[in-house]
């Protein structure tokens, strides 16, 4: 079997386990929108500011419920002794972690749809109609690197205890980058300036493919020692 | 072993004065800045502090890779590994509270978004993490541990380069000095950075020689203690 | 300029007591460390 399709495979698992328990898309996605309503009481709608600081609202929300997507897509590895299976299956350990990777991929931009649907009623936004495809392309990359990011430290901690209280620990730092290249982006993309918005949107690939690349070498390594 | 050679009480009086030396050339032997005053004596700590935090995250980088290169694989890499960590992070909390205790008389604010103060803050928080993960060991932790600090290590460009571009687009108000550099035109206040830096590395390596030794006779007990433990369940002297 | 001296003291004797800490945790933990007890038996 090719790198691809086992990949597809732990995906295909990990979503089928989704789809049936209902996990992220019925606590983290809840669980996001209250942020965001948060983040409005916080802020006081009156004075203005919404709008302004709305894309690095909208990406502390993502990256905050990806932490939790992070958790729950370790928490089913280690119902069961599942995590052992994994490690016995003879899977290529790039090949996992593009899977599981890739279903914390699909599930986030699940969530940043409809959490994109609520800051523009929310906060009052307005994405000039050219740069919406830059945004989605950016946001596509950003989901890529903090699903990475999240699969790397989740196999890091998986097996230990307290590793719910560890991951956002080690996970926030390491997507500070991150969320300071997506949210620069996605300001500038609302002001309308495209090419600056695509120069911050290349550093966020540029993250992106350092966090996958470092992902399919560390992640065999680090789930033997799990 | 070089480790329990060095840590030798001569070579602990040795950093002692170091650093008594670097107290009194930089309260009393260098002379006042002639913009910053005496404000400027804080970063004859300030900067070797900031030196030894890079050096010890580096250092921690090393010893993981050479832990993870099978043919160097020694459990005191590991050890060196941790040490180092544990003291950059308290020479990266050491850099922001005296950058701090410095920008409130010069920038006229305890904090300012400059590019290498909002890495060291990143960086702190960074290992922190590496640090809390090492705490939690568990069987065969050391490579996990090695490689979280080669990710953590990886991160550390990136880090630097988003923030440096990020706060090169903000316009500096043109009261605030952006620089930490002072302008050195007197030989004793290059001497006394120089002395800083040196007074510090001694340390450094001192703290790290002696965490390292306290991490090896940790983890031979642990390893006795488990030992006496299966002899007592099996009834067979180890 | 007189009143810089304030910060500069508050960073020194703070710098002084964090790392002075750190030292001294680290030497009395190294006495204590019974290395002796487990090489005699």
């Amino acid at each position: 079997m090719s790198l691809a399709s086992d990949a597809v495979l732990i995906a295909k698992k990990d979503m089928r386990i989704e789809m049936r328990s209902r996990i992220v898309f019925a606590q983290v996605l809840p669980f996001g929108g209250i942020v965001l309503l948060l983040f409005a009481f916080a802020l006081d709608t009156d004075r203005g500011v919404l709008p302004i600081v709305a894309p690095g609202l909208f990406w502390v929300t993502v990256t905050l419920s990806a932490l939790l997507a992070v958790s729950r897509s370790f928490a089913i590895e280690a119902e069961h002794g599942a995590l052992y299976a994994l490690r016995l299956s003879g899977l290529d350990g790039a090949a996992i972690f593009l899977g599981k990777a890739a279903a914390i991929v699909l599930q986030l931009l699940v969530l940043e749809v409809v959490l994109a649907t609520g800051v523009f009623v929310l906060y009052d936004v307005h994405v000039p109609g050219e740069a919406v495809l830059a945004v989605a392309s950016v946001a596509v990359a950003a989901t890529v690197a903090i699903a990475a990011i999240g699969t790397v430290y989740g196999v890091l901690v998986a097996g230990i205890r307290a590793r719910e209280t560890l991951v956002p620990l080690l996970v926030l730092p390491a997507v500070t980058p991150l969320l300071l290249a997506a949210s620069r982006s996605f300001e500038y993309a609302i002001d309308n300036d495209l090419s600056t918005s695509l120069r911050w949107g290349s550093l966020v690939g540029v993250i992106a493919s350092v966090c996958v690349m470092v992902g399919v070498v560390a992640f065999g390594p680090l789930l033997e020692e799990s | 072993m070089i480790a329990s050679w060095l840590w030798r009480r001569w070579f602990g009086i040795l950093t002692l004065k170091a650093l008594v030396a670097l107290a009194v050339f930089g309260l009393v032997v260098a002379p006042p800045d002639s913009e910053q005053g005496d404000a400027a004596r804080l970063l004859y700590v300030h900067v070797p502090a900031a030196w030894i935090a890079y050096l010890a995250f580096f250092v921690t980088a090393l010893a993981s890779a050479l832990y993870l290169w099978p043919r160097t694989r020694n459990d005191s890499w590991d050890h060196l590994a941790g040490a180092s960590a544990e003291f950059g992070v308290l020479c990266t909390g050491l850099t922001l509270f005296l950058g701090s205790v410095w920008g409130k008389p010069i920038w006229g604010t305890w904090w300012q978004w400059e590019a290498r103060l909002t890495t060291t803050a990143v960086l702190l928080f960074l290992y922190l993490g590496y640090l809390a993960l090492r705490r939690l060991g568990g069987v065969s932790s050391q490579r996990r541990n090695a490689i979280a600090a080669l990710i953590a290590f990886i991160d550390v460009p990136i880090v630097h380069f988003s923030v440096s571009w990020w706060t090169s687009l903000h316009q500096q108000g043109s009261v605030f000095n952006d620089k930490m550099d002072v302008t050195i035109n007197d030989g004793r206040m290059a001497f006394t950075l120089w002395l800083g830096a040196g007074a510090f590395t001694l340390l450094f390596a001192w703290c790290c020689l002696g965490r390292m030794r306290l991490l090896g006779i940790e983890s031979k007990n642990s390893e006795l203690e488990l030992e006496a433990a299966i002899a007592q369940r099996t009834g067979v002297p180890s | 300029m007189d009143h810089n001296w304030g910060y500069v003291a508050v960073g020194y004797v703070g710098t002084l007591a964090v790392l002075g800490t750190y030292c001294a945790v680290l030497i009395s933990k190294l006495r204590k460390a019974p290395t002796e007890k487990h090489e005699q038996r």
